[in-house]
């Protein structure tokens, strides 16, 4: 099973980007219930293993912050699904 | 965690993300009064709009772009504020940028070509792509409007004669404007 998986903040995310085709910071911060922090440091680890793309724009001045996942994250999540159902048979 | 709790955390995840077709809805109802209502208001004041060649022009181009310009901030608007997109999401605003192309098209066609009124080219153009938003988003009322919109030229290739602006009247009510009413009020109450 992916270890990196494992962590609930990053699963969230992983099962939000691969139902999405991005989302934004704030949403994800939302979603997650964590704090700016805890969760760039997770994204982070999610961009260095290559399972997420960051894009890092402004709008209005203001910073904007939209992450997508990608093909080896999207394998790695219908890995990781199969893995629990395997488990759960 | 356990197998369950990460099961729950993937369900809840996917659930959030839901694509909202409210605001789809809206557009529909935006684009339907707005056409409606300057198709009647050349029909009853034509003198008005028609005072010179480029007046029809004018109106018929500055109006629906000002309208394009409006709805396409609103959009982005929402879905800043929404701070995801859907697949989904994705697919219905393709299919409505190249309406949004197609329709500047028969604009540009009938301009270079001195033809008066592209109004059919225009609505074969929008039924083609309500039918395809309806069959996407599996909701009925919208397939069943641009079928009906798509009858409604087809007809009036086969047998012209009836007058344009009446024509847009009755083909975006029926196609478009009732059928993004129910959407909307259909996911309100949902």
């Amino acid at each position: 099973m992916d270890k990196l998986l494992l962590n609930p903040i990053r699963l969230k995310v992983i099962s939000t980007l691969a139902n999405t085709e991005f989302c934004n910071f704030n949403f994800l911060l939302q979603l997650t219930e964590s704090s700016k922090g805890n969760l760039s440091v997770q994204l982070k680890k999610l961009e260095e293993n290559r399972y997420i793309k960051i894009h890092k724009s402004f709008k209005n001045n203001y910073p904007n912050t939209n992450c997508s996942i990608t093909d080896l994250g999207r394998d790695q999540f219908n890995k990781f699904i199969n893995s629990i159902i395997s488990l759960k048979q | 965690m356990t197998k369950e709790e990460q099961i729950k955390i993937i369900n809840d995840s996917i659930i959030q993300t839901k694509t909202n077709l409210k605001p789809l809805g809206l557009n529909f109802v935006f684009w339907g009064i707005l056409i409606i209502s300057m198709s009647l208001f050349h029909y009853f004041f034509a003198e008005l709009v028609q005072f010179s060649n480029y007046s029809v022009v004018i109106y018929w181009v500055l109006i629906p772009v000002i309208g394009m310009i409006f709805m396409t901030n609103y959009n982005i608007r929402k879905g800043v504020k929404k701070g995801y997109e859907t697949q989904l999401d994705r697919v219905i605003k393709i299919i409505w940028a190249v309406f949004g192309l197609s329709w500047l098209v028969h604009v540009a066609i009938s301009l270079i070509q001195g033809i008066n009124a592209p109004t059919l080219d225009i609505l074969f153009s929008l039924s083609i792509a309500l039918v395809v938003t309806g069959i996407i988003i599996k909701f009925k009322n919208i397939t069943i409007g641009g079928l009906l919109l798509l009858v409604f030229v087809v007809y009036n290739n086969v047998f012209p004669g009836l007058n344009f602006l009446l024509m847009n009247v009755f083909g975006i009510a029926f196609g478009m404007l009732i059928p993004g009413i129910s959407l909307y009020k259909f996911k309100e109450s949902k």
